[in-house]
């Protein structure tokens, strides 16, 4: 059956069509549509099956790893910093293995698109010692998905999907099995101590001889099964190119632009490979050009005095592929001598980068002006974490971002290193349930002074709105699990009136300079994209600026920073009626001459075509 | 065939939009597609860019100087991506008047939607689908017909449908008058 689907929905049938019926993890960009969609197909087709987020990465992997011990088939989904999180439960996994399967679900993002770091997650396999297949297509994905779970399962080990964000976030025809005849699985754990409790050292060092012999049986299987076919096709020549994952896309494109002809083989799991084997067939070509992205996984692998790559500099060594750095690694090692295919031409003038904002009406935004109106950026260090009010970095309310829950932790390093200043940390309502509350016992127990503000939408706006736990259920609560932890907490209930915030926050302060531990502050919020809540909160309150009135102070502009707000060839600023959605709060305290008005010509703008 | 679209524009214009029902066109006519969409900043303002590539490709991406038609949603977003187009491509950009046609290596069609929708003329959030009304009526080579364009539209919510049908013949009469 063909379908138009984007690589995540693939993804998501290749689960359900592997019978794989418990998926758990934590929305990461290029990975959060996976498990939603999963969840969607289930209500569809009615299927009896488990898919839910996990609080996080380490936690999503963990319960859906216990599926595949006691033997179902599972899948964890996540990006690849979130596979950081969960490293600590894979290492042992990768020794332990499992009964059913566990297909883990590693997404990639190649040129930083939405992450901090550009890290390549089949290393990350390599380094646990798991095999890992590489998609380079929506087809591929829905396909090796499939492949992985029967890997895992034949081999008892977890498996690795590794697509990235041009797979994830691509779209294509896809041909995926005409029925779905989904059989869930019956988990039954099987009692076997030895196994299944990673105490050392015993039971360990067997099982890592069994790691190693599994690794050395997986080169024979790819070998056989994925890789001669390959090369039982190619002709021999001039040159070879290697690659997985989308450089195999890349390569072929470059190739046929260029004129040139070459064998390429695509390695479907580019860890563990056979490196003898493939070796073998290098006597039958002059040049060996590996194309991979983002590290050099399979050139480490296979090295010898043929093999170029990023290891000695031929292909480029960071940010996303282009067609271009194959042309160019061509011309380096003399194959390719015709014109530049692919020059860069960019538009005479310098035009002016558009950084991305909070969104116009977003209460971070008011939450963030109040807390730099009332401790002084001079006097004060602001720790935030990861999340859409990460954005706030452009109203200059953001010192530090590390990695999830990083805010708290940093905040109580701040407040030892740098005393004197007030330290002012943010983190979202997800995020805090991630990994902000073991930082917050911590700070508790030793006394760290600080403020930790808790942006609460009840939503994970960033990756695409999933709900988070005290949203699907009540009884969680932020205030009594940081009351819990032992510290002092207070709640904010946002509203468009920045006066309410910036009084509350002058109280804070007060609070702050007689505390001898941490504070949380609770806000409670919305975000505008919650179509189940806007209504509620948006008063259709349009602005607009009386030019007379305005002195071009630059507050609205630098300090406030909605998006609308920009200057007109007058000099003066002007409110851009597309972008501004009537939420009515820059209509007090923002502008000094009070330039700024309520638009009352506006009418009500839905927008419908995303 | 082989058919290669940039769509520019910045958070919430829709950009995506436009990338699914050429998609969709292509799986009408049973024609291979592969394209990609920037998501995480795509909401907040950032800009947006997406591809799609008609036709027996094996990557999604790309490269200057590759593309047949850049669909520009805004003056700016256009003019970051006018490197992507190939000197016999089109480009088809929403800006005002004084938008440098001329400094331009490929074929312009200029037209200043935004100020249509101030007036009233089109909804807002029918911008991206006027552009590629402007498309169908004014690019010779695009590969896809005003009926296909509405069978797509039909196919990604009938709910809708009407509504983005009437600014898409909207465009159509406008650039033909
Ligand atoms: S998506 Fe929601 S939380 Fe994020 S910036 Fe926009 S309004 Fe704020
Ligand atoms: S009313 Fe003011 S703060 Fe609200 S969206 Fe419009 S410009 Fe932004």
């Amino acid at each position: 059956m063909k379908q138009t689907l984007m690589g995540n929905d693939a993804i998501a049938w290749g689960i359900i069509h592997s019978d794989i019926d418990m998926v758990s993890g934590y929305p990461g960009t290029p990975s959060s549509e996976i498990l939603g969609n999963v969840n969607k197909l289930k209500h569809q087709m009615n299927l009896d099956l488990y898919a839910e987020w996990g609080t996080n990465e380490k936690v999503g992997f963990e319960v859906a790893y216990a599926g595949a011990v006691a033997g179902r088939r599972a899948a964890a989904t996540m990006k690849q910093v979130g596979l950081n999180v969960a490293s600590d439960a894979l290492m042992s996994a990768a020794y332990i293995g499992n009964l059913g399967a566990f297909v883990l679900i590693v997404a990639d993002d190649p040129g930083f698109h939405s992450s901090q770091t550009e890290q390549d997650s089949r290393v990350f396999a390599k380094f646990a010692k798991i095999p890992v297949l590489d998609p380079a297509t929506p087809q591929d994905a829905y396909d090796f998905v499939k492949i992985a779970a029967d890997i895992s399962e034949t081999f008892q080990t977890p498996t690795m999907l590794r697509p990235v964000m041009r797979v994830c976030h691509a779209r294509q025809i896809v041909d995926i099995d005409e029925e779905t005849n989904f059989k869930p699985g019956k988990g039954e754990f099987k009692r076997e101590i030895g196994r299944w409790a990673a105490v050392p050292r015993a039971g360990r060092i067997i099982q890592g001889y069994e790691q190693i012999e599994r690794i050395n049986a997986l080169k024979e299987y790819n070998w056989e099964n994925l890789i001669k076919p390959e090369f039982d096709k190619c002709k021999g020549g001039k040159l070879l190119i290697l690659t997985s994952g989308t450089g195999d896309g890349f390569a072929r494109e470059t190739l046929e632009d260029i004129g040139i002809e070459a064998d390429v083989v695509k390695f479907k799991m580019p860890y563990p490979l056979p490196e003898n084997q493939i070796r073998e067939q290098f006597k039958n070509y002059e040049k060996v050009l590996v194309v991979e992205e983002p590290m050099p996984c399979i050139e480490e692998q296979i090295l010898t005095e043929k093999v170029h790559g990023k290891l000695d500099g031929t292909m480029h060594v960071i940010d996303e592929m282009q067609k271009v750095y194959i042309q160019n690694a061509l011309i380096k090692i003399g194959v390719y001598t015709g014109a530049d295919l692919y020059p860069v031409v960019p538009f005479k003038e310098e035009i002016a980068a558009r950084p991305p904002n909070l969104c116009p009406g977003c209460p971070h935004r008011d939450i963030y002006y109040a807390i730099t109106k009332v401790f002084r950026k001079k006097k004060s260090i602001y720790p935030s974490d990861i999340g859409c009010y990460t954005l706030a970095i452009n109203q200059g309310a953001i010192d530090t971002v590390l990695c999830m829950g990083a805010s708290v932790s940093m905040a109580s390093g701040f407040s030892i290193a740098d005393p004197d200043k007030y330290v002012v940390a943010t983190i979202g309502d997800s995020t805090f349930f991630h990994g902000g509350i073991p930082p917050l016992v911590n700070a508790v127990y030793q006394k760290h002074k600080f403020m930790l503000v808790v942006l609460d939408n009840s939503v994970v706006a960033m990756t695409g709105r999933q709900l988070p736990p005290q949203r699907e259920n009540k009884e969680i609560d932020i205030m009594k699990i940081a009351e819990g932890c032992g510290a002092d907490v207070y709640e904010h209930i946002y509203s468009n009136d920045i006066q309410h915030s910036l009084d509350f926050f002058k109280d804070m302060k007060k609070v702050y300079d007689e505390a001898d531990g941490p504070i949380v502050v609770v806000v409670r919020e919305f975000c505008v994209l919650d179509k189940e809540v806007v209504d509620d909160h948006i008063p259709l309150e349009f602005a607009e600026v009386v030019p007379e009135d305005c002195t071009a102070c630059d507050q609205c502009t630098t300090i406030y920073k909605c998006p609308p707000m920009a200057y007109n060839a007058d000099g003066k600023v002007e409110i851009d009626p597309f972008l501004c959605i009537g939420c009515g709060a820059c209509l007090s305290v923002v502008c000094p001459t009070d330039a700024f008005v309520q638009d009352t010509s506006r009418g009500i703008i839905r927008e419908e075509n995303k | 065939m082989r058919y290669q679209v940039v769509i520019a524009g910045f958070g919430g214009q829709g950009s995506v939009f436009l990338v699914k029902i050429l998609a969709l066109c292509a799986g009408n006519k049973d024609v291979a597609c592969l394209g990609t969409e920037n998501h995480g900043m795509s909401q907040r303002g950032g800009a947006v860019s997406c591809t799609i590539k008609l036709g027996n490709y094996t990557n999604p991406v790309i490269d200057a100087n590759q593309a047949d038609l850049l669909i520009g949603l805004e003056k700016n977003e256009a003019l970051r991506n006018v490197q992507f187009l190939k000197p016999t491509g089109t480009l088809a950009v929403n800006a005002e008047s004084d938008f440098p046609s001329s400094d331009i290596n490929a074929t312009v069609f200029q037209v200043d939607a935004f100020d249509k929708a101030k007036k009233k003329e089109l909804p807002i959030q029918g911008l991206n689908v006027y552009m590629l009304g402007v498309v169908v009526s004014k690019c010779e080579d695009f590969p896809f017909t005003e009926e296909d364009v509405k069978q797509a539209l039909r196919d990604f919510n009938p709910k809708v449908a009407e509504q983005n049908i009437e600014v898409l013949e909207k465009a159509i009469a406008d650039t033909k008058a």
